[in-house]
């Protein structure tokens, strides 16, 4: 995995430890990042983005304690086996819950009613509107 | 006595330590009984409106100015009366540089290397390169960008163990300010250098920092680490048939001219927010750094 892509968003209410968790779940989540890929190493990381290497570490260290990585001797963080390898939809899904509840909030404060939100989302995930 | 004065002086003392200061221009106070200290490798990003004291806190901190009262340690000695052997591993970029200005970059870096055992001449030469500065013209004839860039260098040549930065941002573009960031994590995170620097440009902060102390007004409002600070605190808002149930908050209340109400509220040591927070219509919300900041700071 190259370190370019996670993004970091500093402003963000996030803290960017978390950012860096979320994104990493999300990807292993997917399939994007395989059981066995090898992580950039926290000085790559660091580097790249200009953020503090204790951010980073802290990051690899709450994923690896949720089971997300694992320590490889000598080489550095790797994802780890997932214990429930291929994610349900529902379950991938439910990683998206606080971003949905968030957009939902937004939508009901803009009277904006759910078909047409839904709509625009469909295009912006590159799906043909039905 | 003595023997055990030496006994503390060993336990490596923090790079930077301050108790009470007080400082008044005229007869207003500009530093209010300000208390800090950094712990080695820790990047502390001071923050503050212009005029809330920064600079003041540096200079008093590093034995650049005497306060009122309170007192200043840099490595365990007297701010005010820093032996060279300190000197050798402190470096520091005051927000104008303008010492030296007569020589070139080139002759000001040949100078001083030969007062720091630890002078890396390879990097002055490399980032000279990179950051496209002439060494060779008189440093009052650069830009203030380039001068400050000029100076980070000088402060970073000697291989500090403590970096002091005055908004060391203030005169570079996005892509010089970034270099600059990389530079300051790196070292931390490698080096284990003690940072220590001020800005009003929350994003560079909440980049590189591991701690956050904001001054307002002469007084340190908040020291905490950054992550902590956002998940600590949140803003609550309160409609006006309930405003009058807002908690008492340090950082005072905002009253909407409509009659609701919004405050900075903590979490308790079991991570929940106030009461207030579970009324029908309350809403509370987390913040960034920037909005906490200006939550906390306007008037």
């Amino acid at each position: 995995m190259d370190a370019s892509l996670l993004v970091i968003q500093p402003a963000s209410a996030e803290p960017i430890y978390r950012q860096i968790v979320e994104q990493l779940r999300r990807l292993i989540a997917s399939g994007q990042l395989a059981p066995g890929d090898l992580l950039p190493s926290v000085r790559e990381v660091a580097g790249l983005h200009a953020v503090n290497p204790m951010t980073v570490s802290r990051a690899y260290s709450l994923a690896e304690g949720e089971g997300l990585l694992q320590r490889l001797r000598g080489k550095g963080m790797a994802v780890a086996a997932q214990r429930n390898a291929s994610r349900t939809a529902a379950q991938r899904l439910a990683l998206l819950e606080p971003q949905l509840a968030a957009l939902a909030r937004q939508a009901r404060e803009l009277e904006l009613p759910a078909g047409q939100v839904l709509r625009r989302l469909d295009q912006m995930m590159g799906n043909k509107a039905p | 006595m003595n023997a055990v004065a030496r006994n503390v002086a060993a336990e490596s003392p923090a790079p930077l330590q301050a108790g009470g200061l007080v400082h008044r221009y005229d007869s207003k106070a500009v530093l209010d009984q300000v208390s800090l200290s950094l712990e080695p490798g820790s990047v502390l990003g001071l923050i503050g409106r212009n005029g809330a004291g920064k600079s003041t806190l540096i200079r008093a901190m590093l034995g650049l100015l005497e306060p009122d009262a309170g007192s200043a340690f840099v490595f365990g000695e007297p701010a005010l009366k820093l032996p060279d052997h300190v000197k050798e591993r402190l470096g520091y970029v005051p927000q104008q540089p303008d010492a030296l200005a007569w020589l070139t970059a080139t002759q000001m870096f040949d100078y001083l290397s030969r007062f720091y055992p630890r002078w890396d001449g390879r990097f002055v030469e490399n980032t000279m390169q990179r950051w496209r500065i002439a060494g060779d013209k008189v440093m009052a004839k650069l830009s203030p960008g380039e001068r400050q860039r000029v100076d980070l260098v000088r402060a970073l040549a000697p291989q500090p163990e403590l970096l002091v930065l005055d908004e060391p941002a203030a005169a570079l573009d996005p892509v010089a300010r970034r270099e600059l960031l990389r530079e300051i994590a790196l070292r931390a995170g490698e080096s284990g250098t003690t940072v220590l620097f001020s800005t009003h440009i929350v994003s560079d902060l909440e980049r590189v920092a591991s701690d956050i102390a904001f001054l307002h007004d002469g007084k340190l409002l908040l020291h905490c680490p950054v992550d902590d600070t956002k998940e600590r605190y949140a803003r609550l808002w309160l409609p006006a048939n309930v405003a009058h149930a807002a908690p008492a908050s340090v950082f005072g209340k905002r009253r909407h001219e409509d009659g609701s109400v919004s405050v900075i509220v903590e979490r308790d040591s079991q991570g929940a927010w106030p009461d207030a927070s579970r009324l029908p219509a309350a809403r509370v919300d987390a913040l960034g750094l920037e909005d906490l900041f200006v939550e906390i700071a306007e008037p």
